[in-house]
């Protein structure tokens, strides 16, 4: 499916590495091309929670970007050598 | 660093790429600031990658690119990847590449587009189901919406963009096993009710809708007057389950995209106490401005969708006319000149806005997609129900403010953005009383999360 001529960046997504395509957004990237079926554990209810509007509006897409944690992964763009983590354990700044 | 300048534009959408062009084509000094590292807001989003080139039909690249190159020329400072949580009449807070950064500007006009209108259900939070905008920047985006191919979607709702939508996944392979239509459309199409003017716009309905329906005829099926929908599964959406035609039916899916229409992104003008009003037929708040976007902050105005969805094609004509109109105020073209430069763009839009009054009431969401079930989740990130809010209006809370403040509703993270609309048609419908009637969120700066340590840098005196 990938476009040969999209250049590509990798990262890491919970330690496993991914190649994506260049310019997308980290929620993108682990929701449309690692397949993540999900991106958290609510912090208020320990449910299993995705990107929903990978727009900015809802929230739901909090990760942890390059060791910051609780970052809206939709509003950030994928960049060479990232490393993304899945904010499973419920907990939350 | 704080900068002064002519003009601020906040978004770089159709809108606000079309402002900041058309102000500094009148000689003004223009920075735009964007949350996203590449020009196009959502409709041209990374328009300046093949990926997303391809999935846009001809015309709609043609003039993405166009504008987007027009802008990139222009002049104009550019900002992207910046965090925008702090606005005053001529002063934008904001974060870029975690520093803290303050502009200050004569005029600025926000560019927020609009967003799908957010409509809770049983099950909404479930991995799985998502937005159906949300969707389509998945593909945009070179992904895929399951790791297998050919696993079968449901999409469920109401709008033009639905339709847009489906014609996107049927071209990219998706196997679409249902369209769970919640409006009532249909009918009012056969009427025809306001189909003169409709033609007015031939190109867009033509060419956009029509040939859309014509895709989806015989390869979607379409289940019409549905409610009750409702997710099911565990950590992940397993199965859908909805009413039609008095029973209950289920469809095995892993992928839910729902979608009720567009509405306008009024966070940030709500955070300033502009004025707003009510649409009672596409049930939405818009803020009240003249025809060149001057909301009730003097200094500040608005333009594209986030004035009143009229869809990409009129918001560069807002936008371009905000931006004149904002130098015609500060004096740097004559009121003859404004006068001249504005026309166009003043034609095409009274007509357009005629032309899709039209779509204003076919795609009319349908008020009963708010009648919820009690053990709705409504407020996502505070995890408060629709009986919460029922019950809170039942004890004599009867603002949308004191719902909020005994129900924690709207004070989660996302202050509001999704759940506020339902928030007010539950909260109204409980006193049986318009949405209009029950105030709005108020909305307290900052608007966007923000380190202690920026938002000091901006707001204490060293
Ligand atoms: S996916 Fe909604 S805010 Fe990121």
């Amino acid at each position: 499916m990938q476009n040969t001529a999209t250049p590509t960046v990798h990262i890491t997504l919970d330690g496993k590495p991914l190649e994506v395509p260049a310019g997308i957004s980290v929620a993108a990237a682990v929701l449309g091309h690692a397949h993540a079926e999900h991106t958290c554990k609510h912090p208020v209810d320990g449910s299993a929670r995705a990107p929903y509007c990978l727009m900015g509006v809802c929230f739901e897409c909090l990760m942890e970007i390059n060791g910051e944690p609780n970052v809206q992964s939709c509003l950030v763009t994928v960049q060479e050598g990232m490393t993304v983590r899945r904010q499973l354990s419920g907990e939350s700044a | 660093m704080d900068r002064n300048t002519d003009l601020i534009v906040i978004g770089a959408g159709p809108a606000g790429l079309s402002a900041a062009c058309a102000a500094r084509a009148c000689g003004l000094e223009v920075t735009l600031i964007d949350e996203q590292a590449a020009p196009g807001g959502q409709l041209f989003r990374n328009i300046e990658t093949p990926m997303a080139q391809a999935i846009l039909d001809p015309k709609d690249r043609e003039t993405g690119l166009a504008l987007v190159n027009r802008f990139r020329s222009c002049g104009a400072t550019y900002y992207p990847c910046a965090t925008v949580w702090g606005l005053e009449p001529h002063k934008v807070s904001c974060t870029i590449n975690g520093k803290a950064e303050s502009f200050s500007a004569s005029y600025i006009v926000i560019a927020p587009g609009g967003m799908e209108r957010p409509v809770p259900f049983p099950g909404w939070t479930l991995p799985g189901v998502m937005g159906a905008g949300g969707a389509d920047i998945l593909l945009r985006s070179g992904g895929t919406l399951s790791a297998e191919r050919g696993t079968p979607v449901v999409l469920a709702g109401n709008g033009p963009l639905l339709i847009l939508l489906a014609c996107h996944l049927l071209n990219a392979g998706v196997n679409i096993a249902a369209w769970l239509d919640t409006g009532t459309w249909g009918r009012r199409l056969q009427s025809g009710a306001l189909m003169p003017a409709g033609i007015l716009d031939a190109a867009y309905l033509g060419k956009g809708l029509g040939m859309a329906c014509r895709i989806l005829k015989n390869r979607v099926p379409i289940i019409r007057g549905v409610t009750g929908i409702r997710a099911e599964g565990t950590d992940h959406v397993e199965k859908v389950l909805y009413e039609a035609g008095g029973k209950t039916h289920e469809i095995a899916t892993r992928t839910l995209l729902r979608h009720e229409g567009i509405i306008p992104r009024t966070h940030i003008l709500n955070s300033l106490g502009a004025r707003h009003a009510w649409d009672t037929v596409q049930r939405y708040w818009y803020p009240v401005t003249d025809e060149f976007g001057h909301t009730s902050v003097d200094s500040v105005y608005i333009a594209g969708d986030g004035t009143y969805v009229h869809g990409g094609d009129a918001s560069l004509l807002k936008g371009t006319l905000a931006g004149i109109e904002i130098a015609r105020r500060l004096g740097v073209i004559s009121n003859d000149e404004a006068h001249y430069r504005c026309a166009p763009a003043l034609r095409a839009l009274r007509r357009t806005r005629i032309a899709r009054g039209f779509l204003r009431y076919a795609f009319a969401p349908n008020p009963a997609i708010f009648d919820l079930p009690d053990d709705t989740l409504v407020c996502r990130c505070e995890c408060v129900t629709a009986g919460d809010i029922r019950k809170a209006v039942a004890e004599g809370f009867l603002d949308v403010n004191e719902v909020k403040r005994v129900t924690r509703c709207g004070m989660g993270q996302c202050q509001g953005r999704m759940c506020g609309p339902a928030l007010a048609e539950l909260t109204a419908a409980a006193q049986a009383k318009s949405p209009a009637a029950v105030g709005t969120l108020q909305v307290r700066q900052p608007f966007r999360p923000v380190t202690l340590e920026n938002y000091c840098d901006l707001n204490i005196p060293k």
